[in-house]
């Protein structure tokens, strides 16, 4: 069904965006010992606090003509940001970000420093360190983060809605789908449609817990 | 050849700062960091590393220079060419063994690469675990390994941080002879830092003895550890009775000076040192070098005869450790067979026997 | 049924107006000195200035939720505690009315809504003068019109553009809001060029200041508007004389004043 498969397909785009983007953040507040790094940690968690239509509303206000990313999309390409895919991915990546960010930190984190170490007196520079050791040994976390961005974004409802435009094949998601069903009083579409996305979310959940043999919670942040 | 002469300061909220402020010459061979814990060995070793950075000073290794405050030079760790096997061996967990040993052989062709790998497989008698992760290998083996992925990038120096902890006697002493036999091949300065007596001895070459951030004394075991200069080398070099007592005379023509022990009438000769009548001091004295006896002794030539009372009889594998009260605690070393013909027990009336050069003054 | 009903209404309005004063003085059992509304999201401004003056007469606190009428459709018919449900389309009341579910009699027609092209102040073409054929220019790259899926506004906006003869033309370029706010709030942020809302919206700020086209109202369907009063409703007694306000000439002038045209019966 259209709306299934354009939520996956937007699911799995901002789970690769996620991850190369989450990355280096991640890295980096896991390694560094910056005095702010605080303040950084705590912009990365506020999409878990934000109502999702707040996120959205300043969304939909930046992708404007007045706003700096859309002027530079519209200065790009000739069309606004909102009502594309394009806009859905750039909301949706903000929105989970900290659920990208947050399982690759624990996972960095994780990992001994004394190999660290022991790769820098070996000879090897940082990059080197981190695809040989720190990688290879974060890869739970890296797959959390994956799944975790995955099954976010395929459940998103609010910050598609304020920037989306519902339309068909291109903005409107499985989620806004079946609110539409309901608002036209179509129940029992929207009912088949919900039972598939909740088997779906919920086999994509079992992956992760059955790929991490330790329990990982999305909210605990560094201390 | 290594040189260092650093400076660096410590500071942490609420606890007195700590300054490692030393001064070093390593020659090729084996060279023991000697000190109590938290004397600095393991910071010397992370500054020589590039693992920390110090202050202030000028390191140079190799006729390179590695670290010079000065002229703004700090080579970072991943260029020094300087190895180094921690405590813990770091050993990285997800790859093989022959892996461990080939990562810091990244910039060699991969045949050179396995020819050198598999050599020092070799020298170090663990050739048939190139295939097995370190979780499949126990001690002993984990540390050759260790100790080869460091040694085959052909470093200039060698540092080695406890290494051989936890293991029993006879491996350590087949693993220290493979590095020796390494090292006879290839000579380079190696730094085995330790808190073991029994290290020191065995591996014995050359001992600096640091404590409190400060190198105290440099030399052979026996001068370095065998008069021991300060109160933490001395338990850490294994002087079970430390005393505390108040000089009451110098006699310098016979090299002596008497002391009278603290909260009691005892008195003791110990060998002439840097006091003065009046002046308080610490004595240390071995516990294996204190002789007991049943009976008042006579006609020794044992300056110091102290009477007491047994406290308690520990026996402790081939020795008895003997509490003996004498108005001060004394720890003596005796055998199980001398407890049983002197009917030895607790409550006992006995004289302990020690020789004035047995006595030393530490600070 | 019209007449009978005209002519009960007419009755009602002396004795309400006396149940109105006996609830002021808080003595009828069951009944608080207060009412909750259920409103469609385009009578925001009328409502607010209706329940002002209701409470500056009856000192009946007025409590009222905007939303869209179709989501309150399903909460009342999971047993939402409101009492009174003002719809932007008559349709919901009346399922309610034959599910049981509303206080018999009380349907009441309370406006029919009218719908606008709207763009904003500085936009660069001018539907004043151009009318639908501005929705044409190359330059609106994108109309935001409500979902015409289950807002009433959406439906008359689609139905007055196949009227129109162009609704083929700019079918690509329309994006759909959840309801008319929302469609307003995608031409408001310029993400749309332009948007087809209600005039109760376009007349109020912020957007009173952009540029309005009325679309006649033949092109489409009446959308008309419906109130009625719940049949589970805690303070019914308030909701009726609420009711009874908004269908005095005080409260059409009110609801006229906000671009609610007056209904086709009286």
């Amino acid at each position: 069904m259209d709306a299934l498969w354009l939520s996956m397909k937007l699911a799995a785009c901002v789970a690769t965006i996620l991850l190369l983007l989450g990355m280096p953040v991640a890295y980096w507040l896991a390694y560094s010992n910056w005095r702010g790094k605080f303040l950084l940690e705590s912009v990365v968690a506020l999409p878990l606090v934000l109502p999702p239509t707040v996120l959205g509303f300043y969304a939909l206000v930046a992708m404007g003509p007045r706003g700096p990313l859309g002027k530079l999309w519209i200065a790009l390409f000739g069309h606004g940001l909102a009502f594309t895919f394009a806009g859905l991915i750039l909301a949706s990546v903000l929105y989970s970000f900290p659920f990208a960010v947050q399982p690759l930190i624990a996972s960095f984190e994780s990992v001994d420093r004394k190999l660290l170490d022991a790769s820098a007196v070996l000879g090897a520079g940082s990059l080197r360190t981190f695809w040989r050791v720190i990688l290879p040994l974060s890869l739970p976390g890296v797959v959390t983060a994956i799944v975790l961005s995955f099954a976010h974004t395929l459940g998103e409802f609010g910050v598609v809605l304020m920037v989306g435009g519902n339309l068909a094949g291109v903005t409107r998601t499985v989620s806004i789908d079946i609110f539409d069903r309901v608002q036209s009083l179509e129940y029992g579409e929207a009912n088949r449609m919900a039972l598939l996305l909740l088997m779906i979310s919920f086999a994509v959940l079992s992956v992760v817990y059955a790929v991490n043999r330790r329990v990982w919670t999305p909210w605990a942040a560094k201390s | 050849m290594l040189t260092a002469q650093i400076r660096k300061e410590r500071r942490s909220a609420g606890a007195p700062s700590f300054v490692l402020d030393v001064s070093l010459e390593v020659s090729p061979g084996i060279t023991i960091l000697f000190g109590p814990s938290g004397a600095g060995k393991s910071t010397l070793l992370d500054c020589i590393a590039g693992l920390a950075h110090p202050d202030t000073g000028r390191m140079v290794a190799g006729g390179e220079v590695l670290f010079d405050s000065a002229a703004g030079i700090d080579l970072p760790a991943q260029k020094r060419r300087i190895a180094y096997v921690f405590q813990t061996l770091a050993l990285f967990p997800h790859l093989t063994a022959e892996e461990n040993v080939a990562y810091g052989l990244s910039a060699l062709n991969e045949s050179r690469r396995r020819k050198r790998v598999g050599e020092i497989l070799s020298a170090f008698h663990v050739q048939d675990l190139r295939k097995k992760k370190p979780g499949e290998i126990s001690g002993g083996e984990k540390q050759r390994i260790a100790l080869a992925r460091s040694l085959v990038t052909e470093p200039r120096v060698l540092l080695l941080d406890e290494p051989l902890t936890g293991l029993d006697a006879k491996l350590k002493s087949a693993i220290v002879d493979d590095l020796r036999a390494w090292n006879a091949a290839n000579r380079i300065p190696i730094l085995y830092v330790t808190h073991s007596r029994e290290e020191v001895d065995a591996l014995g070459e050359r001992v600096i003895a640091i404590d409190n951030g400060h190198v105290v004394s440099a030399g052979t075991p026996m001068d370095v550890l065998d008069a021991p200069r300060r109160k933490r080398l001395a338990q850490a070099a294994g002087f079970e009775n430390l005393l505390e007592g108040t000089v009451l005379d110098l006699r310098e023509t016979d090299g002596v000076m008497r002391v009278r022990l603290e909260n009691t009438a005892c008195e003791i000769e110990v060998p002439l040192g840097f006091a003065a009548a009046g002046d308080r001091v610490r004595v240390a004295i071995r516990a294996g070098d204190i002789l007991l006896a049943t009976e008042q002794p006579r006609g020794l030539s044992a300056r110091n005869i102290i009477e007491g009372r047994i406290a308690s009889l520990e026996p402790r594998g081939t020795m008895v450790i003997a509490r003996v009260d004498c108005g001060v605690p004394f720890s003596v070393h005796v055998t199980p067979g001398a407890v049983r013909a002197l009917e030895l027990a607790a409550g006992r009336r006995v004289w302990l026997v020690m020789k004035t050069h047995s006595c030393h003054l530490v600070e | 049924m019209t007449n009978q009903k005209s002519v009960w209404l007419r009755l009602l309005k002396l004795p309400s107006l006396l149940t109105v004063l006996l609830l002021a003085q808080g003595g009828v059992r069951g009944q608080g000195k207060e009412v909750r509304i259920a409103a469609a999201a385009d009578l925001k401004f009328a409502m607010e200035e209706l329940a002002g003056q209701f409470e500056k007469q009856t000192g009946t606190k007025v409590d009222v939720t905007y939303g869209s009428s179709g989501n309150f459709f399903s909460q009342l018919q999971n047993g939402a505690p409101f009492d009174l449900f003002f719809s932007a389309d008559i349709d919901y009341p009346k399922k309610l009315e034959a599910a049981g579910l509303a206080e018999p009699g009380t349907l009441y027609e309370y406006a029919v809504g009218r719908i606008v092209i709207w763009t904003p102040a500085d936009a660069k073409v001018d539907v004043v003068k151009e009318g639908w054929r501005a929705l044409l220019d190359e330059r609106v790259q994108k109309i935001a019109i409500a979902n015409p899926e289950h807002a009433p506004y959406g439906r008359a906006a689609v139905g007055a553009m196949q009227k129109a003869g162009i609704y083929d033309q700019v079918k690509a370029k329309l994006v759909y809001g959840e309801n008319i706010s929302q469609a307003a709030q995608f031409v408001q942020s310029g993400n749309a060029q332009a948007g087809i809302i209600a005039l109760s919206l376009a007349i109020l700020p912020p957007m009173n200041d952009g540029k309005r086209w009325g679309i006649p109202a033949e092109l489409h369907a009446p959308i008309v508007q419906g109130a009625i009063v719940l049949r589970n409703a805690k303070n019914k007694g308030t909701a009726l004389a609420f009711l009874e306000f908004v269908k005095s000439d005080a409260g059409r002038a009110l609801l006229s004043k906000y671009g609610f045209a007056a209904s086709r019966k009286k």
